[in-house]
């Protein structure tokens, strides 16, 4: 199946500019995106509602990665995405030019927390983002016990259309 | 060389921008038909073509590609469109829906800019709703000639509707008053007056105004557009309302309001399992549409 997301520019460029900010003790900040669903043969498109920055409050302190966020913001995080019944798109970013890629400890620990989403919304699919500069890479899950796919579209649309993730 | 070159200001590579551009195009008599033709000189390079109607004689006056032998052979105005793009550009990729747009839907989820080029005031407001909720670019635009004291008056719209941005609600050009007095004289006999030259500017217009928005020749800081066109003195003016509304919020479709609210992954996921299994006649029951759900919920 073939994923595309699609996200308005303002969205974008209050997300970019949440993650950029320095954290007091946090390597890289992470927050959440929530999307609507809708689907054709052969094609899953995700339609981002809006964006969840995590509280700095909610960052924990992890020897080895600096620092990971706390049950108390994916709680926030579910309720937010509980109604609407959304897609919860976990984000954060590598920074630099062209195409990002997840390391390990994103795929490892993804791996575990993004199949949880399900028991809050079974009925939305669920996923995870790393942003550059100029691009992403996400991967999506259909069910809690399936393997995740790549999504192969970024589109933002604001005063202009584009099919990248780059900032306006 | 290329068939493009001429363009090149539209961006460095604006010939792969444009090819790979997928637009629906609702509605192909007299406003659609110069949008498709224009479009495929510039390169745009996929067509969703939707109309359900054939071409009569009362369409040669304006119907762009419509000959008299089709009106003998009474040519669906999609495949007329589709000669048309296919003459200019054979590499275009071209699907004709000879319907409804709402039995269109699959056909259209994908696209990077829905075109309404269709007379009733309903369907333009069903039209920029779904893309909305797909957060689509829609493309309106409109025409009609009035007969006032001393002779006609012919006036016009084109709107470039963007998600978060001012709606045909917000802009006066889908009212409650427009919608009822449609209502009123639906199956009414006789066509509105139409003319090829204000479709020509009108269909200009709203292809400068998705060109805008795909390529970098022009960046505006605005989020749509709306212009008005006056058919008496050959003016097209930015609309007022739209400049008065411009930095606020839509109040009639909420940035938020997106998807399928039915949405369920599970019958997806459900549904890949079992599709090698599937029955034939079970194969043949058609799905219960979310948008003809969606609208009969708004209009209860």
């Amino acid at each position: 199946m073939r994923i595309a997301v699609r996200i308005p520019s303002s969205t974008l460029a209050t997300m970019r500019a949440d993650l950029a900010r320095p954290h007091p003790y946090a390597w890289e900040r992470v927050g959440f995106m929530a999307a609507a669903a809708t689907s054709s043969p052969g094609e899953l498109l995700l339609l981002v509602r809006g964006y969840l920055p995590v509280a700095d409050d909610d960052y924990v302190a992890a020897p080895g990665v600096g620092a990971e966020i706390g049950s108390e913001a994916f709680r926030k995080a579910l309720q937010w995405a509980y109604r609407p019944k959304s897609a919860l798109l976990h984000v954060h970013t590598h920074h630099g030019a062209g195409k990002p890629g997840f390391s390990g400890v994103d795929l490892r620990s993804g791996g575990k927390f993004v199949p949880s989403f399900f028991t809050t919304v079974p009925r939305m699919p669920q996923g995870m983002i790393v942003l550059s500069d100029d691009s992403a890479t996400g991967l999506v899950w259909l069910a809690e016990d399936g393997k995740p796919a790549p999504i192969a579209a970024f589109t933002q649309i604001g005063s202009r259309y584009r099919r990248d993730w780059s900032a306006s | 060389m290329s068939w493009l070159s001429r363009q090149s200001f539209l961006g460095a590579d604006s010939d792969e921008r444009l090819a790979g551009l997928m637009v629906a195009i609702g509605g192909l008599g007299g406003g659609g038909s110069h949008v498709a033709q224009q479009l495929a000189h510039v390169g745009v390079g996929g067509f969703v073509l939707i109309d359900d109607d054939r071409i009569d004689e009362t369409n040669l006056n304006r119907l762009v590609g419509g000959t008299r032998q089709d009106v003998i052979d009474g040519t669906l105005k999609v495949d007329i469109a589709a000669r048309v793009i296919r003459a200019i550009n054979p590499e275009a990729r071209v699907t004709v829906v000879p319907r409804k747009w709402q039995d269109a839907l699959d056909d259209i989820r994908g696209v990077d800019a829905v075109f309404g080029c269709v007379d009733s005031v309903r369907a333009k407001d069903e039209l920029e709703t779904f893309s909305r909720r797909l957060l689509i670019p829609y493309v309106d635009q409109g025409m009609d000639v009035h007969e006032i004291e001393g002779g006609f008056l012919i006036a016009g719209q084109v709107v470039l509707s963007m998600p978060g941005g001012p709606c045909l609600r917000c802009l006066g050009v889908v009212t409650d008053e427009a919608l009822d007095e449609e209502a009123r004289n639906y199956g009414a006999a006789g066509g509105k007056p139409q003319v090829v030259w204000p479709n020509g500017v009108l269909a200009s217009t709203a292809v400068g105004l998705f060109l805008q928005t795909m390529t970098p020749w022009h960046v505006s800081q605005h989020i749509g557009e709306c212009l008005e066109y006056d058919g008496n003195l050959h003016t097209m003016q930015p609309s007022d309302r739209m400049r008065r509304r411009r930095d606020r919020p839509c109040a009639h479709k909420a940035l938020a309001d997106l998807g399928d609210p039915m949405f369920d992954v599970r019958q997806i996921v459900t549904a890949a399992k079992a599709s090698v299994t599937v029955q034939p006649s079970e194969a043949l029951v058609p799905e219960r549409r979310w948008w003809t759900r969606f609208f009969r919920m708004r209009s209860q």
